[in-house]
């Protein structure tokens, strides 16, 4: 058993000594999932952008399931890599299989979504958009469009998701901060999903009725979900301002036909781009900053036409 | 001819040293101490509830909860750190598993329902109590460093959790083959009428079967719980189905009454293997699954021609062809 120990100690030495001077830097990038309508343009942006900037990836696809990920970066770890990308789905999970690859000296930054205050010591950069960012962005869209005044209500992601967070507390913050007249009438959560958004929002419509002024939802699948209740419950009367997040196309046909207020691209593309830029410098020995966001943009009626919508 | 019904025989061990032979040679830096501890620590959160599955389908009954059961174990686990501390509450996870799998062997025998149709119902059931008692988010736990000496590697190749399932496979295979009550549970999964008539309280080692795998299912959960130092309502959500791959591809039948511990060590190891190997080569996710069912086609197939070829061969009791000592040696 000993000598066999042996045997693939000196089979692993070899194998790392060849790898280091013939390759080129492979990254291991632990991705959110293979097929989504957000994933899917990131990972292409990333692995586009990383063929250009010569190094290899390693994709590995969780499809939203946590523990796979935790797995896959013991993965990355066992590979040798040289960098980890990871997308975390969780404020936690990740933390000890981060830490093993500290251990091993390979880096690793966060792509798209933050984690837990705990995990900092042991990720380099997270690169990805500012949810908080992009919830003062909606405040200000929407006070701009009710005027100063008036009550509306939150449609909000998934509880105690970090995206949520952000968005919710960036969007509450920032009217306080302008000393806005707008009232939050309720929030509640419906999971960035669509269907689960259209039975909220019928409960909203008929609790709150002609009080309705203003609606900001965390997301444009969600902010769909809401318009379509409203065209159940009131066919004829046009939908109050809404604001989303993300710019999907279908939030910019809305916004053209005035049942959107306005939207916040975030762009997939961007994300995924970004990340392999920023750990291209961290290989290269550069310092970077532990934390870059990528560009947000407002789209409303004015500009509607002359920005790509995200997805 | 004895040589091909000697490698039948053996498939099991064949099969994975040809996975690891190829991926030894397709994969870079696939032989190294680093990937098989931690190939073997990725494998001990099936294989340990494997271990559970195999006895129950030795013994001609399922268990679909599983995946539930190891949420809801993790999440009890973590949710009573503040209160209990971390091995109490580890301890009341577990107990959790073995409440779980009291009710379902309970159901089962007292009710007299088919397995697969009534833990399919406390599948369901679990997964939304997780999801009830958490608000459906993730809960932390106490103390991140716990989980990071958690997993941590020893001698080079064992975690805590590759260590227990190694342990506990061999125990389990003493128990299978050489103690009494290990045997009946053969008896009782080839033929529940004459297990019956000569003496063996089937009802009670069908109990104590489902009270046995959702121990180990609530151990696996709690484990992977403390190692990421977090509870989720979504964990294990598609573990039940890899887990009954593997302990098929160790020539356990599905319908009872066939299997060994040493097979299904082959065969969650095959799967690890295959599935490490082709996470280096960044093999899409869908491809992955696809090779695993090939491998599943290919072994039940196998499977079957060793069993007509016995029956070609030698007229043994059913009893006797399932004996365990006979399918032992498979890894």
């Amino acid at each position: 058993m000993i000598g066999k120990r042996n045997l693939l100690y000196v089979a692993a030495v070899a194998m790392l000594a060849s790898t280091g001077l013939a390759r080129a830097k492979t990254v291991c990038y632990v991705n959110a999932a293979d097929s989504h309508a957000y994933a899917t343009p990131a990972n292409e942006a990333l692995q586009e952008r990383a063929k250009e900037l010569q190094i290899e990836i390693l994709s590995l696809s969780q499809d939203f399931d946590v523990q796979k990920g935790t797995e896959q970066i013991n993965t990355c770890v066992a590979r040798g890599v040289d960098g980890i990308i990871l997308w975390p789905l969780d404020p936690q999970a990740y933390i000890p299989g981060l830490a093993r690859a500290q251990q091993a000296e390979i880096p690793a930054i966060l792509i798209n979504s933050p984690m837990g205050e705990e995990a900092k010591p042991f990720v380099t950069s997270f690169t990805g958009p500012d949810v908080y960012e992009e919830g003062e962005m909606a405040a200000d869209a929407l006070n701009e469009a009710l005027g100063g005044e008036g009550s509306v209500v939150i449609i909000a992601g998934q509880a105690g998701n970090g995206t949520t967070i952000g968005r919710v507390g960036g969007f509450e913050d920032r009217l306080k901060e302008i000393g806005s007249g707008i009232k939050v009438l309720d929030t509640v959560n419906a999971d960035f999903d669509q269907q689960k958004a259209l039975v909220v929002s019928r409960d909203l419509i008929t609790r709150f009725g002609d009080e309705l002024d203003g609606v900001y939802a965390n997301d444009d699948t969600m902010a769909r979900g809401f318009i379509d209740a409203w065209k159940e419950a009131n066919p004829s009367k046009p939908t109050p301002p809404i604001v989303g997040i993300n710019g999907q196309k279908d939030a910019f046909e809305s916004i053209r036909t005035g049942e959107m207020h306005a939207t916040i691209v975030q762009s997939p593309v961007e994300d995924g781009r970004l990340a392999i830029e920023t750990m291209a410098r961290i290989l290269d020995g550069e310092e970077v900053k532990d934390r870059l966001p990528i560009p947000l943009t407002v789209v409303t009626k004015e500009n509607v036409e002359s920005v790509e919508p995200a997805f | 001819m004895r040589y091909v019904s000697l490698a039948l025989h053996y498939r099991v061990a064949i099969i994975l040293g040809l996975t690891l032979i190829v991926s030894a040679m397709l994969v870079p830096g696939y032989v190294s101490a680093t990937t098989l501890s931690l190939g073997l620590d990725r494998a001990a959160t099936i294989g340990l509830i494997a271990i559970g599955l195999t006895v129950l389908l030795i013994a001609g009954q399922i268990d679909l909860s599983a995946g539930s059961v190891f949420a809801l174990a993790g999440i009890v686990s973590i949710m009573l750190q503040p209160q209990l501390g971390i091995l109490p509450a580890a301890a009341a996870g577990v107990v959790v598993g073995m409440v779980a799998g009291a009710i379902n062997g309970a159901l089962v025998v007292g009710l007299k329902v088919h397995s697969l149709v009534l833990t399919l119902a406390t599948m369901l059931i679990f997964r939304s109590i997780a999801h009830w008692i958490t608000d459906s988010q993730p809960v932390t736990g106490t103390d991140i460093m716990f989980s990071l000496a958690l997993a941590q590697i020893y001698l080079d190749i064992f975690t805590v959790r590759s260590a227990l399932f190694v342990a506990f496979i061999l125990l389990l295979h003493f128990w299978l083959t050489r103690t009494i009550p290990g045997r009946n549970v053969f008896a009782v999964g080839s033929n529940v009428v004459a297990a019956e008539e000569s003496g063996i309280a089937s009802g009670r080692i069908l109990f104590f079967g489902f009270v046995f795998a959702g121990t180990l299912a609530g151990l696996a959960g709690v484990l992977q719980s403390l190692v990421t130092n977090t509870g989720s309502p979504v964990f294990g959500s598609t573990l039940i189905v890899t887990v009954i791959a593997a302990v098929v591809v160790g020539g356990t039948r599905i319908e009872g009454g066939k299997g060994s511990a040493l097979g299904t060590l082959g065969g969650v190891l095959t799967i690890g293997a295959l599935t490490v190997a082709m996470e280096f080569q960044s093999v899409p996710a869908y491809v992955q699954q696809v090779v695993s069912g090939f491998i599943l086609i290919l072994l039940v197939v196998l499977d079957r021609t060793v069993n007509t070829r016995r029956k070609a061969t030698a007229s043994r009791p059913s009893l006797v062809q399932g004996n365990p000592v006979k399918q032992g040696g498979s890894a």
